[in-house]
């Protein structure tokens, strides 16, 4: 025990540059405040024995200082005369004017407690009439700059220590006990290290608790325990929990982010969405165009346009027909657009290959320089001229875009040429348009469930 | 420079000897519960406050005034009473009671405020209410007009009851403390100029005093049982006031010694014992410092004319602006020392709670550490107060069996700004328990709520210990009465300023003051 206090103050006063209190050290060695003093006057003396000036102290010093103001009242006698006088009457302010500065008969104690540093010790000693007490308060390896630093070393107690309870803890500090004390016991988390002894030792706490309604009391508790959670942390840790709480949070919440944007979306997430975007379905029909236009352009947003463009199928597979028909219109729509993508970019991916490319339409015209037209088998099949577009790359290097006519075979089944070809030339792009394609192939069936069949 | 035996004992090597516990001296506490308020409290007139002050002390005054004037004459003429104000005759000796009224040209005034509001930029805040234009400029005050010189020149003083006003004039009145709101009755005579011309004035003066012991026991003596119960010798509490805890200044060192002197950790062991004896900690007002979101008129006049966040005026409670420091810390530090001694906390001027009279107590809810010690607000009465009792502001309690009042200071610091050249507080308190009035300038200048039965503020009986907070400095007295009444008048300085904390011995009503203070080489 002797050992431990030379050695703990050894650390933290020498080696960790700490401010070390009376109360620090009796809270850190569990001993009684007074012990904790002559603790600290020991080793005080020890060090500065062996080096001198390795260890700065702070005392505080108790006693009746010297008159150097005297303190301005009235003694008993003087104001026995002044109250006959003014008894019924308004006061006289020129009577208390008269008040003599100095008294000879100061009947009001005026005690000093005065912290001082060790260098001004003597010059404090000095003020004093008397000093009643004088013990060390704390002890640092340097100087002390800001005697204010001072309240850092309660500000640590009160953090370090906070979980201990003062009714049980504090006695072995030498605290002044109060046996009436009542507290009532509003905390639901970590039960006092001692349960029993806290029962024997707050008797008026369950006083409180049993005489006052269980019920009310319980619910009280349990709010007081839900309000206190927070509370009952000490001030600094109390950020710890709450940052806790929230990367959990957070991280729900991003699973929840991405799995919106995943392919292969969950019923619920489905829902959800489509509960979302009930609110947003007007939106959703222009939505598809110029998400159709972005995909184009960038495919890494393929998969977001993608997850978008089923949002917005699903959604509007889940609604009525007439939204289908929307969709009808929609598709078609699309496929013109992907149409022209679809022809755009072969030959947009193919800048180099000029001459390829304008030798393409030069051949194709060239095999095919008749309009004919043949029924067979209820089919009308033939070959006719279109419009077209090419986009050339002439001598400057601009590109140029000239529309020529072009020969290309039909049948009378004209959704069927129209799909084999939608799937061969963008499936080279994008699954999604084929995704859709694949959709529109089956526009009779309106429903939900025909989407993830395929999946 | 005596160092006596007793400080050796701590400044030698660790001894084995057992450190005693010590155990505080018990006290008994009895809050009476005399302002606290009901709901609904504003829709009443202010004026009638007037009034029925005027109907609860008018008997009191009559009785005094009668007795003394039964045989005043002068010349031939005896006094006859006038029960009325207006009743008094030119050339007729009388006397007559109501209530005065001090019509001062410094004083805050409504209407002049929402006149000047717009068009001219407030002046400078007045210490006193007719203090010219050479005083000190205080921050305080709001919407005076400059103009009048030192002294009552300006002043008028008048007597008001329910069937009007009388000017009162003469030089006695230059000599005396009154205030908007005192009851006095007055002997004189009207002159030529319609003015009251006063002779002698007498005030209710003190009210009738309980026995020690009888908050407690009166109700056992009515029934007939016996009294007599033993009670240990009782030990003494500390007031203090004023700590005014901000959260960010730096100097809140005494504040932690005040702390380790009251739970007998720190000092030796002869003022440990001492410290065991302080049986309870009262708290009068001010426990934090400018904690009131109601802006001044300084910085609302900022907050207008700069542009913050780009000119946009921020109406209502900015709640950002919000700092939880001072609160926890206040909590904080309660917390700590809860577990070793009650504690009675009143509201100051500077506390989150009401801006009127009286202020309730502060909510729980500022104190999520320190709740645990108070009593839940769903426990029967019968229980008693928690160890934590906040309450009003003015308050009234029994503590064992002394019966205590006290405020935080904001009604003698309202009574300070009408008296010209008169700066004893202690004058000041004895003239209102005199007054028998806890805030005479209420409604006037002082901000309270309007009442519709009684003045909550008139003092029924008379207190043993008088105290008051937040006043400049330590002063004490001690108060006779006309029948026999003593009390004990306390200014207790703000601990910010002064670090001192008055100690209270319970069986003189003696103080003593402990000071807390840091070395300055200075």
């Amino acid at each position: 025990m002797a050992q431990d206090y030379t050695e703990w103050l050894a650390i933290n006063v020498l080696n960790d540059q700490q401010l070390v209190s009376y109360r620090s050290l009796s809270r850190a060695l569990k001993v009684h405040s007074n012990l904790a003093k002559q603790m600290l006057f020991d080793f005080h003396r020890k060090q500065n024995a062996k080096k001198p000036g390795t260890v700065h102290a702070t005392y505080l010093i108790t006693g009746t200082k010297r008159k150097a103001t005297p303190i301005t009242d009235g003694t008993q006698s003087q104001e026995h005369g002044e109250d006959t006088v003014m008894q019924s009457s308004p006061l006289l302010p020129s009577s208390s004017a008269a008040k003599p500065e100095e008294e000879d008969v100061d009947t009001i104690l005026l005690q000093t407690v005065m912290l001082v540093k060790e260098e001004h010790l003597e010059k404090a000693q000095v003020t004093f009439e008397s000093i009643t007490g004088m013990h060390i308060y704390s002890l640092q390896a340097n100087g002390l700059g800001d005697i204010q630093a001072l309240t850092e070393c309660n500000r640590k107690i009160a953090v370090d220590y906070a979980s201990e309870d003062p009714l049980e803890i504090w006695k072995q500090y030498g605290t002044i006990q109060n046996p009436n004390v009542k507290r009532r016991t509003q905390r639901r988390q970590p039960p006092p290290p001692a349960p029993a002894p806290a029962k024997d030792a707050a008797p008026k706490a369950k006083l409180v608790s049993t005489t006052s309604k269980p019920a009310v009391l319980k619910k009280e508790g349990s709010k007081d325990s839900q309000d206190s959670k927070p509370a009952s942390k000490p001030t600094s840790a109390k950020a710890t929990p709450e940052p806790s709480k929230k990367p959990p949070m957070n991280k729900r919440q991003g699973s929840d982010i991405f799995k919106s944007f995943a392919k292969g979306k969950t019923k619920a997430q489905a829902a959800q969405e489509s509960q979302e975007s009930v609110v947003s379905t007007p939106k959703a029909a222009p939505e598809d165009e110029p998400m159709g236009g972005f995909s184009d352009e960038d495919e890494a947003d393929e998969v977001e346009a993608a997850v978008v463009e089923d949002d917005s199928t699903v959604v509007n597979g889940k609604s009525k027909k007439d939204r289908e028909a929307e969709l009808q219109a929609m598709m078609n729509q699309e496929d013109e657009v992907m149409e022209d993508a679809a022809e755009d970019s072969p030959e947009i991916a193919e800048p180099d290959a000029d001459e390829g490319a304008i030798d393409k339409p030069d051949s194709q015209a060239a095999d095919e320089p008749k309009e004919t037209v043949q029924v067979e088998n209820g089919r009308i099949r033939g070959r006719r001229r279109v419009m077209r577009k090419k986009t050339v790359k002439d001598e400057d290097g601009y590109l140029v875009t000239k529309e020529e006519a072009a020969w290309e075979s039909f049948s009378e089944d004209e959704p069927a040429p129209k799909k084999i070809k939608v799937p061969p030339t963008t499936s080279m792009n994008k699954p999604a348009a084929a995704a859709a394609g694949k959709k529109s192939a089956k526009p009779g069936q309106g429903n939900i469930m025909s989407f993830f069949s395929k999946k | 420079m005596a160092i006596s035996d007793g400080d050796s004992e701590l400044l030698q090597a660790p001894s084995d000897d057992k450190n005693e516990i010590l155990n505080r001296t018990a006290s008994t506490y009895t809050p009476l519960d005399s302002y606290a308020l009901q709901k609904g409290q504003y829709s009443h007139q202010y004026a009638s406050l007037y009034f029925v002050r005027l109907a609860q002390l008018k008997p009191a005054v009559e009785a005094i005034a009668s007795e003394a004037w039964a045989n005043f004459t002068i010349g031939s003429e005896t006094a006859t009473r006038k029960d009325r104000v207006l009743d008094v005759r030119q050339g007729e000796l009388c006397w007559v009671a109501g209530t005065v009224y001090m019509e001062m040209p410094l004083k805050p005034n409504v209407l002049e405020d929402i006149g000047k509001e717009h068009w001219i930029a407030a002046p400078p805040s007045r210490h006193k209410y007719d203090e010219g234009t050479n005083a000190l400029a205080e921050n305080g005050e709001r919407g005076a007009h400059a103009g009048g010189q030192k002294g009552l020149v300006g002043t008028q003083i008048m007597l008001e009851d329910e069937s009007g006003r009388l000017r009162l004039t003469g030089d006695y009145l230059n000599g005396g403390l009154l205030v908007t709101g005192a009851i006095v009755a007055v002997v004189g005579t009207e002159n030529s100029d319609g003015d009251f011309e006063v002779l002698d004035l007498r005030v209710p003066d003190l009210p009738r005093q309980p026995q020690r012991w009888e908050t407690e026991d009166g109700d056992a003596a009515l029934a007939g049982k016996r009294t007599t119960k033993k009670r240990g010798k009782a030990g003494k509490v500390a007031i203090v006031s004023g700590l005014g805890i901000s959260g960010v200044e730096g100097d809140t060192l005494a504040l932690d010694l005040l702390m380790e002197y009251l739970l007998g950790e720190s000092t030796d062991s002869a003022s440990q014992d001492q410290a065991a004896d302080i049986s309870r900690l009262i708290i009068a007002g001010n426990s934090l410092a400018n904690a009131s979101p109601i802006p001044s008129r300084s910085e609302l006049a900022a907050a207008h004319s700069t542009t913050k966040k780009g000119g946009r005026k921020t109406y209502g409670y900015d709640s950002s602006a919000y700092n939880s420091a001072p609160t926890d810390r206040l909590d904080q530090w309660l917390a700590q020392l809860l577990p070793s001694i009650p504690i009675t906390l009143l509201p100051g001027d500077q506390d989150p709670t009401s801006t009127a009279l009286p202020q309730q107590p502060i909510h729980a809810a500022m104190f999520p550490h320190s709740r645990a010690y108070m009593s839940p607000p769903s426990a029967p009465e019968a229980e008693g107060p928690g160890w934590f009792h906040t309450t009003t502001n003015p308050s009234e309690f029994s503590v064992d069996g002394w019966r205590f009042h006290g405020t935080g200071g904001q009604p003698v610091d309202d009574v300070y700004k009408y008296l010209p050249d008169c700066e004893e507080r202690l004058e000041m308190m004895e003239a209102m328990l005199r007054w028998r009035l806890m805030a005479p300038t209420a409604p006037d200048t002082l901000w309270c709520r309007p009442v519709e039965g009684e003045d909550g503020f008139v003092l029924k009986e008379c207190p043993h210990v008088y105290f008051v907070g937040n006043q400049p400095k330590f002063e004490t007295n001690v108060v006779e009465g006309p029948v026999g009444q003593e009390v004990r008048i306390i200014s207790v300085p703000a601990f910010k300023e002064s670090g001192e904390v008055i100690v209270l011995d319970l069986e003189t009503l003696v103080p003593e003051v402990v000071k807390f203070e840091v070395f300055d080489e200075g």
